[in-house]
């Protein structure tokens, strides 16, 4: 007897946190449909003032004291988050912004799981990543903004396609600010001694294999590694989406077999370092790059600012490093130069965000122009891509003096790392786990294509 | 008689040749710790393993982790915790496994069996169904009251306790229970003094794994800056998004250690023989 | 018999019944408040979560979106699922040579620093110094020794004479789990050791002595008295050590993970890969079945434990 009443006890109990755990979130329906009604609403207000006059739609709130939560990271390290708030209180005194730093390392579980327990929490959030923008658009946490876009006349071309890859069933739940994409960044002074030419900004995959093979050498005491590629996924198998033909949504990847085989070989040859010495010994690539003995590093435009800042602070010893310079990408045959990967940083609303219209206004401020030029002036690269920006950034002090490194900041097509799929999350984990079993030899490169296959396309075709 | 000192003395040799190897080896991480603390990140990154005191050691780290963040607060918040909970725990754990160890009542061991099986479920599984109990039911969110809450109750220290107790013959209880002292006082006067070892053992772990918590603290804290343990602030002050200061990160973990070495070269002491014997044959 | 005196009978014995019923209530009322302190705050904040999470194996949820039962399906999808099988088969492995060799390794170490030495407070917190370092220090050193040109592998080229393409990569392929047992055991064994050396202190010296008087050998003491007498302790430490090992999750991410907690086929384990279910990919129901499983497989192994356990006090 004793033993059903303390069972139906503690089923009593958990039915109860259920229920709460239901009641919380039987309110999101109502909640994402209420958008829609008072987005309509509002919008309507937005429109009149527009129509009145463009002054008072910096301030939509008519100039009551709005508090907004913004969750971000890092906030002693990265400038720009305090720059943008002081740009856009400065333009709206009514508004104070609080920044709420989440940390960097578990940011997208601790931002997810935060908003599960309330959503309220944070009025407006970054997303760090498009997994973790699948993950919060699925769990209903933050808002479709296709209605606030569409009143405010944003021309999302201005993206140079970012939003396309990242819209879910026709819509758009966050605007990118921010926008890295790859570059080869190379160190003048190890080409100057091996009396090769520099790499170019049209280049294909063959010169560029040509290339490193060409500027290493394995002299004792003064040995070259003419590239190093980190181990990440996207710094060996996403060269083979640049071409514009393939996916890593499509489900089949024999075509990132050539890319494989380049830099096995090139490991093999003893062009690059290992990449399970790199796992084991956890060599950071800024450390290999810095070094000295790296000739050419494909990475993300964000290491630009961080080559500027620890060689003006000296923690980079410029001796080593201090003639480095960036070029475009390498391409496939037969494709324009200047193809790219990009990874976007996004910022969205908050379905429990408490002023949701200047929570939105602020949205806007950030990945708008004017947000752009606060991001170039910290040194980063915002998603809206001016020449203003452009120049900014490469007149900032430290940066590359020649013309081509100036020009390799082009970008002719942006292809992100992670486009937004469904499962982008799962697919995500399955890609990187096989290739690190490619990459450690623990499967042959056709082994591990075929596992990916098989698994992502069981997921695909569900 | 000779020979057997002489056996004796190289017996005693051998013991001490084998603890230096096995010191020595135990050693490394935190010779590593403190090499890395007066490291810059670049030496931190190269991973010399013949390099361990650096040309230029920057000694500045550890001037540099007191700026860099409010360590003073995060101290503060740490030893609250660990202090609150410790206590809690050893005085619920110790009171509960009396009861599991030397009292008699009905589905004691399924109750008992309760309480170890949900050791066995990894947190990562309820942390959510958890989390959104605490934040909706308790609004206990940001609060230090929520870290207390969730690892003042645990089955491990219950667990340990009972098992510790087990060892304590029955008969010190039966005969204090002809005398007529009541139970409460059996466990006060007879089962408390004889557990020193194990409170000693249960305080030490409590202790360093409240401390060096992350997780917990993690989903619990992060929102509210003020309420930081060392770990969460050692990691989201030094680990960034695409860089990492690991002198610093090293030096903070070096000072945050040492309030951890101390509790245990104190408690330690009551590992010592005698201590629980007296008085068990009854 | 009478009637009168079987009624007399029946209402004296109900009477000594109820008199037997209500001591033993009092006396169980006594038993739960000693247990009440800790199990209320025990039930409401671990308890009702965990069974919560067990209701969660039979439906699909992703923490915000109201909750769907999904019946069997999440248990049916594990027998398909590589990553899941692959995560199963090696944390097996892992436990089956973790939990012996640190029981051993903690006992020997428990013995060893039990005795009479000098400096015995400072060798005893070297001992417990992987357990307390900041973890990322100790895969450091541990990666370093056992990199592809450390000191382990100098010393199986220099003196074993293993050929340069035939040194081992510690870390990958199945010696992975080799690495993970042999940190483990160097981590976790200084841990145990404390947990043994307050066992040691609950035996009673005269036990040793009238041994010594009967001319037992050190072996022989080991054997009738030291090993017997622990047995709570090795019970104890035995289950925790089990239920911890097959809750490894720290020591394959920071050994195999590399800087995004990327595991492979033969490095995955399951907590890794429920917490790769849970909070990567917020399929929560699917996480709870794996941790269904792995809570099965514990709880098996705890009651077999535990019968032994019986079985020692009844003798």
């Amino acid at each position: 007897m004793k033993k059903r009443k303390f069972f139906s006890a503690v089923m009593a109990c958990s039915m109860v946190l259920a229920l709460t755990g239901c009641g919380g979130n039987s309110t999101t329906p109502t909640t994402t449909q209420a958008p829609t009604t008072t987005a309509s609403q509002e919008t309507t207000t937005t429109a009149a003032t527009t129509e009145a006059s463009t002054t008072t739609q910096a301030q939509p709130s008519g100039g009551e004291a709005v508090t907004l939560k913004w969750a971000i990271w890092d906030q002693d390290a990265t400038p720009y988050w305090i720059a943008l708030k002081d740009a856009y209180e400065e333009k709206n005194d009514n508004v104070t912004i609080e920044l709420i730093d989440l940390g960097s390392s578990d940011y997208m579980t601790v931002l997810a799981t935060q908003l599960s327990g309330d959503t309220s929490t944070f009025d407006v959030v970054t997303v760090k990543d498009v997994p973790g923008y699948a993950t919060l658009v699925q769990k209903n946490t933050i808002e479709p903004l296709d209605d606030y876009i569409s009143k405010a006349n944003i021309d999302l071309s201005l993206y140079g396609g970012a939003t396309d890859q990242i819209m879910v069933d026709g819509k758009l739940y966050q605007l990118p600010f921010r926008n890295d994409f790859w570059v080869l960044f190379y160190n003048k002074d190890l080409f100057d001694k091996a009396g090769v030419e520099y790499p170019t900004n049209d280049m294909t995959f063959e010169q560029y294999d040509a290339l490193a093979r060409q500027v290493s050498s394995s002299d004792f005491g003064s040995s070259v590694y003419g590239a190093h590629y980190h181990t990440w996924r996207s710094a060996v198998q996403l060269f083979g989406v640049l071409d514009g033909e393939h996916s890593i949504l499509s489900g089949t990847y024999d075509f990132f077999k050539p890319y494989y085989e380049m830099i096995l070989n090139q490991e093999a040859d003893g062009i690059c370092r290992s990449f399970t010495n790199l796992k084991t010994e956890g060599l950071h690539y800024s450390a290999a790059f810095s070094g000295g003995d790296v000739a050419m590093m494909n990475m993300g435009s964000w290491f630009i600012s961080t080559m500027i800042s620890n060689l003006q602070s000296g923690d980079y010893d410029s001796s080593l490093c201090g003639n480095w310079a960036i070029a475009k990408y390498p391409h496939a045959e037969g494709v324009e130069a200047g193809s790219t990967l990009g990874t976007i940083t996004g910022i969205a609303v908050s379905t429990g965000a408490s002023n949701k219209d200047a929570a939105w206004d602020f949205v806007e401020f950030v990945s708008g122009t004017e947000g752009a030029k606060v991001m170039a002036e910290t040194g980063n690269f915002p998603a809206i891509m001016t020449s203003e920006a452009m120049d900014i950034i490469s007149s900032l002090d430290g940066f590359p003096q020649d013309e081509q490194s100036k020009a390799a900041l082009e970008v002719s097509n942006l292809y992100l790392e992670v486009p937004y799929a469904e499962n982008v999350s799962e697919i995500n984990s399955i890609l990187d786990s096989y290739h690190s079993s490619i990459m450690s030899g623990e499967m042959t490169i056709d082994e591990g294509i075929a596992a990916m296959n098989d698994a992502i396309g069981k997921i695909i075709n569900k | 008689m000779k020979s057997a000192r002489r056996k004796a003395i190289v017996g005693k040799v051998i013991v001490y040749v084998i603890l230096f190897l096995l010191a020595a080896f135990m050693i490394v991480p935190f010779l590593w710790m403190l090499s890395s603390s007066i490291k810059s990140d670049r030496e931190v990154f190269q991973m010399n393993p013949f390099v361990w005191i650096p040309k230029n050691p920057r000694w500045n780290n550890y001037v540099e982790i007191w700026k860099r963040m409010d360590f003073t607060r995060y101290i503060g918040n740490t030893a609250l915790l660990t202090v609150v909970v410790t206590f809690l725990q050893l005085l619920t754990s110790s009171f509960a496994a009396y009861s599991f160890a030397k009292l008699h009542f009905k589905h004691k061991d399924k109750l008992f069996l309760a309480y170890i099986a949900t050791i066995a479920v990894p947190w990562q599984v309820y942390m959510v169904p958890q989390f959104i109990m605490m934040s909706n039911v308790f609004h206990l969110n940001g609060k230090l009251t929520a870290m207390i809450c969730l690892q003042a109750f645990s089955a491990f220290g219950v667990f340990m306790m009972r098992q510790f107790y087990m060892g304590i013959p029955d008969e010190l209880c039966e005969a204090a229970r002809i005398d007529g002292m009541s139970e409460y006082m059996i466990y006060l006067k007879i089962m408390l003094p004889l557990s020193k070892p194990s409170l000693a053992t249960l305080t030490i772990f409590t202790f360093v794994a409240t401390w060096n918590d992350y997780l917990g603290p993690l989903i619990y804290l992060t929102p509210n800056k003020a309420n930081w343990t060392i770990q969460l602030g050692i990691k989201n002050s030094f680990i960034g998004q695409y860089s990492s200061q690991y002198g610093l990160l090293m030096a903070a973990s070096v000072v945050s250690l040492i309030p951890v070495l101390i509790v245990f070269l104190i408690l330690q002491k009551n590992f010592v023989e005698g201590v629980a014997s007296t008085g068990i044959k009854g | 018999m009478s009637e009168g005196k079987k009624k007399e009978e029946t209402v004296q014995n109900e009477a000594l019944i109820k008199g037997r019923e209500q001591k033993e209530r009092r006396r169980t009322l006594v038993a739960l408040s000693f247990i009440a302190p800790n199990f209320i705050g025990f039930a409401v904040f671990t308890l009702i979560p965990v069974v919560f999470a067990f209701v969660l194996a039979f439906t699909r949820w992703d923490g915000s979106n109201p909750i769907q039962f999904a019946g069997i399906s999440n248990f049916t999808k594990l027998f398909s699922d590589k990553f899941f099988l692959a995560a199963l088969k090696n944390t097996i492995i892992y436990c089956i040579g973790t939990v012996p060799l640190t029981l051993i390794a903690s006992l020997a170490l428990a013995i060893l620093l039990n005795q009479q030495i000098c400096g015995r407070g400072i060798f005893r917190t070297v001992a417990f110094f992987p357990y307390v370092a900041s973890l990322v220090a100790v895969t450091a050193v541990w990666k370093m020794l056992f990199s592809q040109s450390g000191p382990v592998n100098a010393i199986l080229y220099y003196v074993f004479h293993v050929e340069n393409k035939d040194l081992p990569q510690w870390f990958v392929g199945n010696l992975v789990m080799v690495s993970y047992i042999l940190f483990s055991v160097w981590k976790f064994m200084g841990y145990y050791m404390v947990i043994y050396l307050a066992g040691l202190q609950g035996i009673s010296k005269e036990l040793y002595e009238a041994a010594s008087l009967d001319g037992a050998n050190t072996w022989q003491k080991f054997t009738s008295i030291t090993w017997p007498q622990l047995k709570p302790t090795t019970f104890f430490v035995s289950v925790m050590l089990t239920i911890n090992c097959f809750k490894v999750f720290d020591v394959a991410t920071l050994l195999a993970g590399g800087d995004n907690n990327t595991l492979t086929i033969s490095s995955t384990v399951l907590v890794h890969y429920i917490y790769q279910k849970g909070f990567i990919e917020w399929d929560l129901g699917y996480a709870s079945a794996v941790a269904m499983v792995l809570f099965l497989l514990v709880l098996a192994v705890t009651l077999i434990q535990f019968k032994g356990e019986k079985n020692y006090a009844n003798s």
